[in-house]
């Protein structure tokens, strides 16, 4: 070996960063969306009436997105937090009761939901580090108790009937900026700006780093001299965050609280997450990646229902195309991170020393 | 060969090896090892750290198949595909830290896999009566005063190397090898051991142990076999013991003349001061002080407590005692996340676990030793400055990689290691502990990383070395501390500093009875 060799790295061009917002997968999910809008636009009368229409649609599946968001970088860290939804409920159901009972500004009412998000996404934080609970089992128990102080704070006659610039927030258009923005529902420039805000935050932030780096390998992360209890606490507060902002665009879109109404948003947002190319085992993924899922899925079950199916045939296909996809995926993983690596990995014997390469 | 060797050869019980050769990818670890374990006998095999030893017992125990090479029970060949297949053939390995299921009972431990079994009108049933007696029996056969019904958790070490005797004699195992069983034991528990090991003897059992402690091989062994770099270099038979020919059969010397560095890079300022640090459990009282631009190695088998000593110092393990100050400052108890601001780095032994993240890019786990140097633009990272910094880091530490952005996973460990040292080095470290650095790497990247270690001296930072290769703490040190069994036990310097002298230093120690934790 001529150690006097230059380093073969100077010949090489410095990509912007490895963690592209865009990737195989992305681009894969993308022809996906094209599909599935190009298909329904032509074989379901209805799915498409013009592009307000079509912009439209995303407000019946855009909370499920923002709950992604949130549990993506969760997810990341290789944890999971399975009480999105009763969080969405308790912070919109307390929300809504400071500004029914105590007369609070609904949009100040809003901001205190947020923060209560972000304090029970905390409180699972210290469940898992405090009590060493794995993530599973302490957000599946958190879920419970907040579920259960959701029913509790919402009495007999949950509030309902909010004032309509807080109803826009679900159901409205961005029409009072110019007539093109008249296009735009609210909910999805909501959607849109925290989607880029979030994948800058993991592609190219300092925390983002540390939280893709704790993902992967904990222990290289300590080593490394990073407080991971810190930014699992982050992960979390950020998940419970955005998990409320749901509800709040719920309860807008709604026009009412109910204390089970984030009930159905863990699922299907796991569901967007892990269809979105981020491993369950942690590190490996990206938010364009969960974006783009978030739409194919909200707009194929859109679809579906406009074409006439039922919400059963609908469902199922949504496990087929989730099973497939990540099949697919492990299949064309050549960084031998994939699911099925990764188990592989876990159960063949490690590798004897390699022979010296040169 | 002689007649009266083959006529002994044939005997039950006597279990030979012959031109027992083992290799992992191109690296041989055994070279063709010829022994004979025989009935009534106990054969201590000695060695340094990497001789080949516990190799050597996998394969007698059918743990791992060999690459080559024979071995013979009784006179006949025989393959062992399994530790079951060595069972079935009377041969049981006891192994240092036996894998006891904690939550059965003794009993039922003794018989996982074979559980005696009775008929019934229901079909056959666990014999529980039947398996609690025998296992009685077993341990009373060994005057083992152990409750059979006691949970398998509650056990002590010793204790649970205990049961795995009954254990091998209730499974009809007449050939017992021992992997290293007294470095977890206190003296006390050593001398019950060694009574066992005698009552089995004296029953005609073959034997056989791993042991780094010269006084009790010299009082339990009737034959002592020294392995070194994989060949069995000596065989040797009471009477004729003789510490001072062990000592030197173990360490050998290398064909090589090993290279010492120049001079001492080392001034004055004392840049690391460690007084009566323990950690309550591996290691106690360890104090040293290391001066700018000097290297310091630590020498001691492995598990002597080293790199627990390193984590210490750099705070991802808890200190019970001691004191560890930085540049003069006291910095006893904080995070390494701290130790890395103040100039203290750690390049771990465990490169895939602890040292690196193999997934990411070259230039991500370059800056992560420290992500605030990297330049931000409206709080996020710029690319420009990461892949600047990386690109350097690439060029001064002679990383071969086909770009910034390759997965670490993708280079050799020489490379990977190289790039852990640009991690830290890159952060502007005052002093760093180098764990193993060379561990897992080719022999032209070895000789890049000890010129690496020799210019970070000469650019004034300390270092401190472990490692388990007497000729690197030899090639790249000023000054070498001898840790054995968690304590610091000589000193060596200057011209004293020598492959020899290093192995004989941790060798020879004695063992402070009952180790660190009594």
């Amino acid at each position: 070996m001529d150690m006097r060799a230059p380093a073969a790295a100077d010949a090489a061009t410095p990509r912007d960063g490895r963690r592209l917002p865009v990737g195989g997968w992305e681009l894969a999910l993308t022809a996906l969306l094209v599909a599935v809008v190009a298909g329904f636009g032509a074989a379901a009368p209805g799915f498409y009436a013009g592009p307000a229409s079509l912009l439209g649609l995303t407000e019946n599946f855009l909370p499920f997105g923002l709950v992604a968001l949130g549990l993506s970088l969760v997810i990341l860290t290789g944890g999971i937090d399975l009480s999105v939804g009763a969080v969405a409920s308790l912070s919109a159901v307390l929300a809504a009761q400071l500004w029914s009972r105590f007369g609070v500004d609904i949009w100040a009412a809003s901001a205190l939901g947020v923060a209560i998000g972000a304090l029970l996404g905390l409180l699972n934080a210290a469940v898992i580090l405090r009590l060493g609970i794995e993530p599973l089992i302490a957000t599946l128990g958190t879920s419970f108790l907040y579920g259960s102080a959701a029913v509790a704070a919402a009495g007999a006659a949950p509030p309902s009937g909010f004032p309509a610039s807080f109803t826009a927030v679900g159901t409205g258009t961005l029409g009072s900026l110019g007539p093109l923005a008249g296009l735009v529902p609210i909910q999805l420039a909501l959607f849109a700006a925290l989607a880029v805000l979030f994948s800058a935050l993991v592609a190219r932030s300092p925390f983002g780093r540390v939280l893709v780096m704790v993902g992967y390998s904990p222990d290289a992360a300590r080593y490394s001299g990073i407080r991971t209890g810190r930014v699992l606490a982050t992960a979390y507060a950020v998940s419970g965050a955005m998990a409320s902002l749901a509800g709040l665009v719920l309860a807008s879109y709604y026009d009412a609280v109910r204390p089970d109404m984030g009930d159905v948003l863990l699922l299907t947002a796991i569901t967007m997450v892990v269809l979105g190319g981020i491993s369950i085992f942690g590190g490996e993924g990206t938010v364009a990646g969960v974006v783009v899922s978030v739409l194919v899925l909200g707009f194929l079950r859109q679809g579906m229902l406009i074409a006439g199916f039922s919400d059963m045939v609908t469902t199922m296909l949504t496990g087929a195309i989730l099973l497939a996809s990540i099949a697919a995926k492990n299949l064309f993983n050549r960084r031998g991170t994939g699911l099925a690596n990764q188990i592989w990995a876990t159960i063949r014997r490690p590798e004897p020393p390699r022979a010296n390469p040169n | 060969m002689s007649a009266q060797r083959d006529a002994d050869s044939a005997m039950p019980g006597f279990y030979a090896a012959q031109g027992i050769r083992k290799s992992y990818g191109a690296i041989q670890v055994l070279k063709g090892i010829s022994l004979d374990l025989k009935p009534g006998r106990m054969v201590t095999i000695m060695g340094e750290n990497g001789a080949g030893k516990s190799t050597l017992f996998k394969i007698l125990a059918g743990q791992v198949p060999p690459t080559g090479g024979t071995l013979r029970l009784a006179g006949a060949p025989v393959a062992l595909a399994s530790p079951s297949a060595a069972h079935a053939r009377g041969i049981y390995l006891v192994p240092q830290e036996p894998a006891l299921l904690p939550e059965l009972s003794v009993a039922e431990t003794m018989f996982v896999g074979a559980l005696p079994t009775r008929g019934g009108p229901l079909g056959r049933r666990v014999d529980w009566a039947a398996m609690r007696a025998r296992a009685r029996a077993a341990l009373d056969a060994l005057e083992l005063p152990i409750d059979v019904d006691r949970p398998a958790r509650t056990l002590s070490i010793a204790q649970q190397q205990q049961v795995e005797c009954a254990k091998a004699l209730l499974r009809g195992c007449r050939i017992i090898l021992f992997d290293e069983p007294t470095s977890p034991l206190t003296s006390h528990e050593v001398e019950h051991l060694f009574s066992i090991m005698r009552r089995l003897k004296a029953d005609g059992c073959t034997l056989s142990f791993i042991s780094h402690r010269m006084d009790e091989v010299l009082e339990i062994s009737d034959e002592i076999a020294v392995l070194r770099d994989g060949v069995l270099v000596d065989v040797v038979a009471r009477p004729s013991f003789d510490r001072a020919r062990l000592l030197s059969r173990m360490v050998g010397r290398p064909l090589k003349a090993v290279p010492r560095r120049a001079a001492s890079n080392a001034r004055d300022e004392v840049a690391l001061e460690v007084r009566g640090l323990s950690d309550g459990l591996r290691f106690a009282d360890v104090g040293f002080s290391l001066r700018r631009g000097e290297v310091l190695g630590l020498a001691g088998l492995v598990g002597a407590g080293r790199t627990e000593i390193a984590e210490t110092v750099f705070g991802v393990r808890p200190a019970a005692a001691g004191e560890v100050r930085l540049g003069g400052a006291v910095v006893t108890g904080l995070d390494c996340h701290a130790m890395i601001r103040r100039g203290l780095v750690y390049v771990p032994e465990d490169r895939a676990r602890h040292g690196a993240v193999l997934p990411m890019t070259i230039t991500e786990n370059v800056t992560s030793g420290l992500l605030d140097r990297v330049r931000r633009r409206a709080g996020l990272l710029s690319a420009r400055d990461e892949a600047r910094i990386s690109a350097a880091a690439v060029r001064d530490f002679r990383v071969r990689c086909a770009g910034l952005d390759q997965p670490l996973r993708e280079l050799s460990g020489g490379n990977q290691q190289k790039v852990v040292f640009a991690k830290w080095m890159t952060t502007g470290p005052r002093v760093a502990i180098l764990d193993e650095p060379t561990r897992g790497v080719d022999v032209g990247a070895k000789e890049d990383i000890y010129e690496m270690i020799d210019a970070m001296a000469r650019d004034g930072m300390a270092l401190l070395v472990i490692s388990s290769e007497s000729e690197e703490l030899v090639r790249l040190c000023d000054r070498i501390l001898s840790i054995y069994e968690g304590r610091v036990v000589a000193e060596l310097s200057g011209a004293d500093i020598s492959p020899a002298a290093v192995a004989r230093s941790y060798l020879t120690a004695a063992a402070p009875s009952g180790g660190v934790a009594a």
